[in-house]
């Protein structure tokens, strides 16, 4: 059981200021209280010490509520070091230690011969014995926090609290801090809990950390989870840039610097895991080739924006060399973001100019049919494969090298990332997916996405009034590929905002509006999902089974419809079934009538579904009319 | 060890000077007394019913509470230096003895005007009451301002308002006692009796023991409330105590001998500086002695630098232990701009 834990917690100054709080500190462990200033960090410290009293819950100190506890007992337990502390005159470093005996002295507070064998023992451990005899307010700043920490050991506690014990300290002193902490956890086995506003120390120090925001208190973190990047420009509000300023060393690094407008603000845009996985094999080529280690490694990538960045690390391995090129997401920050993309490339002299692609540790294996790649392969998907090969050849062409190649991609920390992502869910297992069909990250963030949405209608607005609305880059790529006609009509990208979107439509005064996207998306309008996010809602196996069963379909069927991982793979049950086309068009009849609710008669909208295996799926009613005049203007 | 040897020799240096300072005090008047004499009297073997009178009635008492009320000074002095963590601190500047002062001269013309006498209880209940006023009124101001100079001014303000007050209800004394009052006012140790005295010593010593019982918890408030907390100190109830033990000190030093300036502060420090430590379990002993001689002292110079005139005992006082003053002012003006 912990040595000190809190339950539901409310701590404040006589109203509560963070509530829930539930954390717990073990002995021979270093917990680590990091967040904003003013947040509450030092307001928590000093509940738990009894200085304040709770505004609701409980702290447990050694399974007794700490509330229970006599003054002495529990000083003889907790020790606190504050920051600020008074400097009294004509009193030596001796004595100040020797005041931290006062819950075992007696009645005059007289140090008897174990009670001063102790306090030399303590000024011994904080290494400030030679300063006994020395006047307190004499003495440096780190010398002085030494001999309060030796106070605090005089008080023989089990857990030892610290408010900023490293405030006025230079470097020396606080890597003597540090040290010291580290002996008192591990060597003599207390449990500390320490405020810092410092990150790199509290990096170094922390066995555990608990982050306190305004908005709330987190749990215990592993120090990995408290101080990943996206973690840390949460907790204290940064940007990228902030955070890069702040934490990123080596300026010299080429950074990518690619901004999209989204009304008044520039959001700056990152590439894609696909990117990093061919900029990494590109590094780690070259490596081979040449025998020198790149300093940046650039593509162009499919979207036609060109990305240079600077490996994290690029060195020769065993049998080949790997390249590490850390994920930008730039604005946009997801589960990937910060990770290192990993290649390790060997040659295959033997093999001319054939690239062979795997994923290693932290990228995912598919498992469920229906996905980019097939059942047992890296999801790895088509486009960054591409990348990758399109990569790896022109650093073979630029040393006139013939051979081939052989790719393992990795994402260090990938595994533990997964499982903030949807990939167990959709049947990627083990690791992250490397993605990307434009090589290019935008920023998402929902009010910006919407604001650029509002300005791109807007524009096309004024070019047209009939319009085509895709959710994403499949659906620009199907329009240019299966309807080049319509190549006159303006198109804007909606990203999973459907509804928005039409309602959008609808005050820019546009007549005439097709949406084109893939099958996966768009059938979550047959249920009335106006926003496609998989975040909002799914329902896209349960709307085939639906559907399917109203066609006639047998429970088997409906069951397998229900539990397969993809729409593709649905569309694969409904072929074996036979019943592929009544129930496409049953879904297609409801598109049409939530489309139609939506648009309230101020506008025809249609809807096309595809999907990337199964090609043209079908349109709805208004979606066929709309064609054709189209077609035929 | 070397501190201790340094404390005991201190303690025997004031100890000493003590007793030399009492012996001068008995000898030393308008009339002088040889040691002789003295002694003689003092074993309840003088011919000469004057000199008894003179030592036993006179001479005696006053010394005895002397040395009483100058420990009570600079122990109520030191206190609240602790309390206040600030080492100008004292009953006179932070105007506590002269709110017991005002309410001391209220009582007393009160109760003259009306033809009733004055016991020295009530004058001890009333300068109570006036220091507890004029410390709460500065505990409300601490509690808004973090600076201990303003707070200084602010006693000395409080003190320059009772004493503004005190001479106005003097003026509407009755003619015969504004002599009696006027001199109390200045502060003086002439004609305490026997009586005082024992009333004196119920107070000051009961006092004096409870401070130095509190000598362990006031060590860990040294080092700030907080911390005290931290370690065990009740601080709230301690507070109390100390705010209680140190207003009843400085009341009952003012209902007998009126305000006495700068004792409590000079006292103090000049004994802290002697022991080379600010250990409370040392330096509250050393206040009693330290306390008791510094006074014997200036009231010898009061009563015999200008005999047959007797000088105001503030006015001697005040020459000593204001300069102490301004040196801890500026040297902890110089420590301020350090931290």
């Amino acid at each position: 059981m912990s040595y000190c834990e809190t339950q539901a917690l409310a701590i404040g100054y006589g109203a509560p200021l963070l509530r829930d709080i539930a954390l717990h500190a073990e002995r021979g462990k270093i917990l680590a209280l990091i967040g904003p200033n003013g947040a509450g960090k030092s307001t928590l410290l000093k509940t738990l010490a009894a200085q304040l009293p709770t505004q609701g819950g409980a702290v447990l100190l050694d399974g007794q509520n700490l509330a229970a506890y006599t003054p002495n007992a529990r000083a003889r337990k907790l020790a606190l070091m504050l920051p600020h502390t008074a400097r009294t005159e004509l009193t030596t470093c001796f004595d100040v230690a020797a005041a931290g005996r006062y819950p075992y002295t007696g009645r005059l507070g007289v140090l008897s011969a174990a009670d001063k064998q102790q306090v030399r023992a303590a000024l011994e451990l904080v290494q400030a014995a030679p300063l006994a005899d020395r006047d307190f307010t004499k003495i440096s700043d780190g010398q002085r926090q030494r001999v309060l920490l030796a106070r605090a050991v005089c008080q023989q506690p089990e857990i030892l609290l610290l408010d900023e014990p490293t405030s006025f300290l230079d470097a020396k002193g606080k890597a003597e801090l540090m040290a010291i902490l580290q002996t008192l956890a591990h060597g003599k086995n207390v449990a500390i809990i320490v405020t810092l506003h410092e990150l790199e120390l509290a990096q170094k120090l922390a066995d555990a950390v608990v982050c306190v925001a305004p908005s709330g208190v987190s749990g215990v973190l592993t120090p990995q989870e408290a101080f990943a990047e996206q973690n840390i420009r949460r907790l204290f509000d940064l940007t990228a840039e902030q955070y890069a300023m702040l934490f990123k060393n080596g300026d010299t690094k080429p950074k990518f610097e690619h901004y999209i407008r989204s009304g008044q603000k520039l959001l700056r845009c990152g590439y894609t895991t696909g990117t990093c996985a061919a900029l990494g094999a590109a590094g780690a080529a070259r490596l081979l080739l040449t025998g020198h280690v790149p300093e940046s490694v650039g593509l162009r990538t499919p979207k036609g924006i060109v990305v240079e960045v600077a490996p994290q690390f690029c060195r020769p391995t065993a049998d080949g060399a790997e390249c590490a090129i850390v994920k930008d997401g730039g604005d946009d920050i997801d589960a990937t973001t910060g990770l290192p993309v990993v290649a390790a490339v060997t040659l295959l002299p033997d093999a001319p100019r054939t690239v062979t692609i795997d994923g290693g540790a932290g990228v995912g294996r598919v498992t469920k049919p229906g996905l980019d790649q097939p059942v047992g392969a890296a999801a790895i998907n088509h486009v960054p494969r591409q990348m990758i090969t399109e990569a790896l050849l022109r650093e073979a062409d630029a040393v006139g090298y013939g051979g081939g190649f052989a790719v393992t991609v990795s994402i260090k920390g990938g595994a533990a990332a997964a499982k903030r992502t949807f990939n167990p869910h959709i049947g990627v297992e083990g690791g992250l997916s490397v993605l990307g069909t434009s090589g290019i990250v935008e920023p998402m963030s929902q009010q910006a996405l919407l604001d650029t949405l509002q300005i791109e209608i807007h524009q096309a607005a004024l070019k047209s009034r009939r319009l085509i609305l895709a959710p994403g880059n499949y659906g620009l790529d199907y329009l240019a590929a299966h309807m080049p006609e319509l190549a006159r009509i303006p198109v804007v990208k909606i990203s999973n905002f459907v509804g928005e979107a039409l309602d959008m439509v609808a005050t820019e005064h546009f007549a005439e509006v097709l949406l084109v996207g893939h099958v996966g998306k768009l059938v979550k309008l047959a249920g009335g999902i106006m926003n496609t996010h998989s975040k909002q809602a799914d329902c896209r196996t349960e709307l085939f089974c639906a559907h399917a069963a109203l066609c006639g379909a047998d429970a088997a069927t409906c069951r397998a419809l229900m539990d397969a991982a993809t729409t593709d793979a649905c569309l694969e049950i409904l072929d074996a079934a036979n019943l592929r086309e009544p129930v496409v068009a049953s879904l297609l009849d409801a598109i049409q009538t939530h489309i139609d609710r939506r648009a309230a008669e101020a506008f025809r909208v249609g809807a096309v579904l595809f999907s990337n295996q199964a090609g043209p799926l079908g349109q709805t009613k208004t979606a066929d009319t709309l064609l054709k005049t189209w077609k035929g203007a | 060890m070397h501190t201790r040897t340094r404390l005991t020799i201190a303690y025997f240096a004031m100890a000493a000077a003590l007793l030399a300072l009492f012996a001068l005090n008995l000898f030393w008047g308008s009339v002088a007394l040889s040691p002789a004499q003295v002694v003689a009297a003092l074993l309840g073997r003088t011919p000469d019913a004057l000199t008894a009178n003179i030592l036993y009635q006179l001479r005696l008492p006053r010394a005895v509470m002397v040395v009483l009320l100058g420990a009570a000074l600079s122990a109520a002095g030191y206190l609240l230096q602790t309390f206040f963590a600030n080492p100008i601190a004292g009953p006179f500047v932070m105007g506590i003895s002269s709110g017991a002062k005002l309410a001391v001269a209220l009582t007393m013309v009160v109760f003259l005007n009306r033809g009733l006498l004055t016991n020295s209880w009530t004058l001890i209940l009333a300068a109570f009451a006036g220091a507890m006023a004029a410390m709460l009124f500065v505990l409300a101001v601490a509690r808004r301002v973090q600076r201990m100079s303003i707070l200084v001014i602010c006693g000395v303000m409080i003190g320059y308002i009772c004493s503004a007050v005190t001479d106005i209800v003097v003026a509407f004394a009755q003619d015969s006692n504004i002599v009696n009052l006027h001199n109390w006012s200045m502060g003086s140790f002439s004609g305490m009796t026997w009586g005082n005295v024992t009333t004196a010593a119920a107070i000051v010593l009961p006092c004096l023991a409870a401070a130095f019982l509190l000598s362990k918890p006031m060590a860990a408030y040294q080092m700030g409330e907080s911390y005290a907390a931290s370690v065990g100190v009740p601080v709230r109830v301690f507070s109390v105590v100390l705010v209680l033990l140190s207003s009843l000190l400085a009341a009952c030093v003012t209902a007998f001998a009126g305000p006495i300036s700068f004792v409590g502060i000079a006292v103090p420090h000049l004994v802290k500086q002697t022991l080379g430590s600010a250990k409370p379990l040392y330096v509250l002993p050393g206040c009693a002695l330290g306390g008791a001689a510094f006074c014997l002292l200036c009231d010898l110079i009061a009563r015999s630098l200008f005999a047959p005139t007797e000088l105001s005992i503030s006015s001697v006082t005040a020459v000593f232990g204001a300069p102490v003053v301004i040196w801890l002012l500026v040297c902890r003006h110089s420590g301020e701009g350090a931290a």
